[in-house]
């Protein structure tokens, strides 16, 4: 008998662990799902207004079944300016990521490796370009662009963005090769790399997560700037945000248009993201540099 | 091969004024496919100087020459060394294979079967085969430190570089790594220098010792040179574990005044001491001896402190009961021997194994005795080889 309760106590235990697991799951994914749906809401809100007829994408109370249509989009298309300027962007912020990665990673690692005389001076002095809020200096480069014809040019939007992230690009990549051991490219040096070839075989691979991940943020960072664009541009260099804030107007706002602009402005973040997906989850744990 | 010529040099760290000295005017003559282990405390420049071998640091002064070259301006990738770091440094976005062929790539003009064949046979001499495609991030830290150890064999260097390769591992792959480091350097028969502070390594591993303390050389001679044979206190104390006991005192006719015991000097030991008045006696912890009962003149009364028991032996930390200051000694015993603390016992120490240093210079003005036997392969390993 006493076996018997032994028995049936020990499964009444397993059975109330079991529920609480249950249970601990059951609550973990409820907070989860709650927190995509508030995450996740008005990506979907912006998607279904760009989705929506003509006259329908704001009206009161929404219609959450409609029959969606594309035709946002192929006006949106078929607007040569929104092209134009979707195309813009593209070039002159992925021209100013590449820009900003040839400037800003060799110059991190120089940070990095040797001993530069008041270097702390150096950094701040870097990251002191960020320091003023932009709308403080806008009026400044808008002088200067227009001495230097920069101003509405795609060569001056991608100045303004390679300006607006190097320093943040300097920042994390000392960081990042900070923490990649000097002793690798020691170990290079004594297999018989130069000091070039230690730091392009060697040091940069290994530095990989951390390019990609400041290239997505630098990229993210340029791709939605306006108020430069607003100030530093008015035809040939509008960038695709000033585009799509053109549809707020002064006594209307073409809600389904914008919409469907901004819609379209994730997908090249979105594409980006996927490429890198890869690089990016190992940057955030580090797992592939040795440990020291 | 090669031998290594080490020519009064010395580094300096720094602005002129605020300069530390790393290493401090040494000067060393290592044979064509010798094992040396520097070895010494933290700070001591063991690893500076290795740099300095190396290329990777550049001398303040003096000359470094491998084989008949003089090699002070040429860097590491001329020297042709290889090296296996303490952290192994290996590279992370390679895999094994990648990280083996990386040199022969870089420093060779070997073909790429040659380079293959030549990396499959040092991955097969290291048992490291079957990793070859993996990357660093996915081995053990005993398998990181065999491609470590691959990936300099298969270089085929002049000369060996090693800096503490062994400090990360656990103790028993510690020991594993040791003998098979050991293996390779007498198959390989490769000028090798080794670094370590691990005086166990130091004892085990080399054909010679380099003791270096605050960039200064202290001794160098084989490791049972070193440990019988101490040119001063500081190699005395800092070769064997636990340390050599060491005991102040000051010289009154004859005789030492340490902190609560007197010890009679030999004739022998009297003419060394000459007219110094102050003296140090060393003692290694396995040359005492234990009493119960004082039963001849040299023995001194002891409290026990702790018992260590390390199984076969055991460690006793005594204090002398009359002694004016709070000084603690350790004599190794018999590990089934009853000691318990706070007991009391009688601790001779034996004319024969004391060591006298001069507690200015720490220099040793007394050696121990050895047997006949000893004292003959100590001297035949002393002679000057060429």
């Amino acid at each position: 008998m006493a076996t018997t309760d032994g028995d049936s106590a020990t499964a009444s235990q397993r059975l109330d662990k079991d529920t609480r697991e249950t249970l601990v799951t059951a609550v973990r994914h409820t907070i989860l799902l709650t927190w995509s749906f508030i995450v996740l809401f008005p990506l979907y809100w912006l998607a279904s207004m760009s989705l929506k007829p003509p006259g329908t994408a704001n009206s009161l109370p929404p219609d959450w079944i409609f029959l969606p249509t594309v035709y946002n989009y192929i006006q949106l298309f078929q607007d040569s300016g929104f092209v134009e300027a979707f195309a813009n962007s593209l070039i002159m912020v992925s021209a100013s990521v590449v820009l900003v990665l040839l400037i800003g990673v060799p110059a991190a690692y120089v940070l990095s490796r040797y001993d530069i005389p008041m270097e702390r001076d150096v950094l701040v002095w870097i990251l002191s370009s960020r320091m003023l809020p932009p709308i403080a200096v806008v009026l400044p480069f808008f002088i200067i662009f227009r001495e230097l014809n920069l101003f509405d040019t795609r060569i001056g939007m991608v100045l303004m963005y390679v300006s607006i992230n190097l320093s943040l690009v300097v920042w994390v990549m000392k960081a990042f090769f900070d923490g990649i051991p000097e002793t690798l490219e020691e170990a290079a040096r004594v297999d018989g790399a130069t000091q070039f070839q230690g730091f392009r075989k060697v040091v940069l691979p290994a530095a990989k997560p951390g390019i990609f991940s400041v290239a997505i943020i630098s990229f993210i960072f340029a791709w939605i700037e306006l108020l430069f664009g607003l100030v530093l541009t008015s035809f040939e260099a509008v960038p695709v945000t000033l585009f799509v804030y053109s549809f707020i107007g002064s006594r209307s706002i073409e809600w389904g248009m914008l919409a469907a602009a901004s819609t379209a402005m994730i997908v090249p973040v979105v594409i980006f993201l996927i490429a890198v997906n890869k690089y990016l989850a190992a940057g955030l744990s580090f797992g592939v540099v040795i440990k020291e | 091969m090669a031998r290594i010529t080490i020519d009064d040099v010395t580094k300096r760290f720094g602005d002129e004024e605020e300069s530390i000295v790393a290493v401090d005017d040494v000067s060393l003559d290592i044979r064509d496919g010798e094992f040396i282990v520097f070895v010494g405390p933290s700070g001591s420049g063991k690893s500076t100087l290795m740099r300095i071998v190396a290329g990777l640091e550049t001398q303040t002064e003096g000359d470094i020459h491998i084989g008949d070259d003089l090699v002070n301006q040429l860097g590491p990738r001329a020297r042709d060394i290889a090296m296996v770091f303490q952290n192994y440094a290996l590279y992370p976005n390679m895999t094994v294979e990648e990280n083996m062929s990386f040199g022969l790539k870089m420093s060779t003009d070997m073909s790429d079967d040659e380079i293959e064949e030549a990396v499959t046979s040092a991955a097969e001499m290291m048992d490291i085969d079957m990793l070859l495609d993996d990357r660093p991030g996915e081995l053990s830290g005993g398998q990181q430190q065999r491609v470590a150890l691959g990936r300099a064999i298969v270089r085929d260097p002049n000369v060996f570089l090693m800096d503490e390769p062994l400090s990360n591992l656990d103790a028993k792959l510690r020991a594993e790594m040791r003998t098979e480091i050991n293996r390779l350097q007498n198959d390989l028969d490769v000028t090798t220098l080794y670094v370590t502070h691990d005086q166990t390594e130091a004892m085990t591993m080399g054909d010679r010792l380099v003791v270096l303390n605050y960039g200064e050389l202290q001794q160098v001679g084989t490791p049972l040179e070193c440990f019988y044979r101490p040119a001063n206190q500081f190699v005395a104390g800092f070769l064997g574990s636990p340390s050599m006991n060491f005991f102040e005192g000051a010289v009154e006719g004859g005789t030492l005044r340490a902190d609560g015991f007197d010890f009679d000097l030999t004739e022998q030991m009297q003419s060394a001491v000459g007219s110094r008045n102050e003296l140090v006696l060393g003692i290694r912890p396995e040359d005492m001896t234990l009493h119960d009962r004082a039963n001849s003149g040299h023995e001194f009364e002891a409290v026990v402190d702790v018992v260590e028991p390390m199984g076969s032996i055991s460690y006793v930390y005594l204090q002398a009961r009359s002694q004016s200051h709070d000084q603690t000694f350790i004599v190794e015993t018999d590990g089934q021997r009853p000691i318990s603390e706070g007991q009391h016992v009688y601790v001779e120490i034996p004319d024969e194994d004391v060591h006298l240093f001069d507690p200015a210079s720490g220099e040793t003005i007394h050696q121990r005795q050895l047997g006949e036997d000893a004292e003959l392969a100590l001297e035949e390993q002393m002679k000057p080889a060429e």
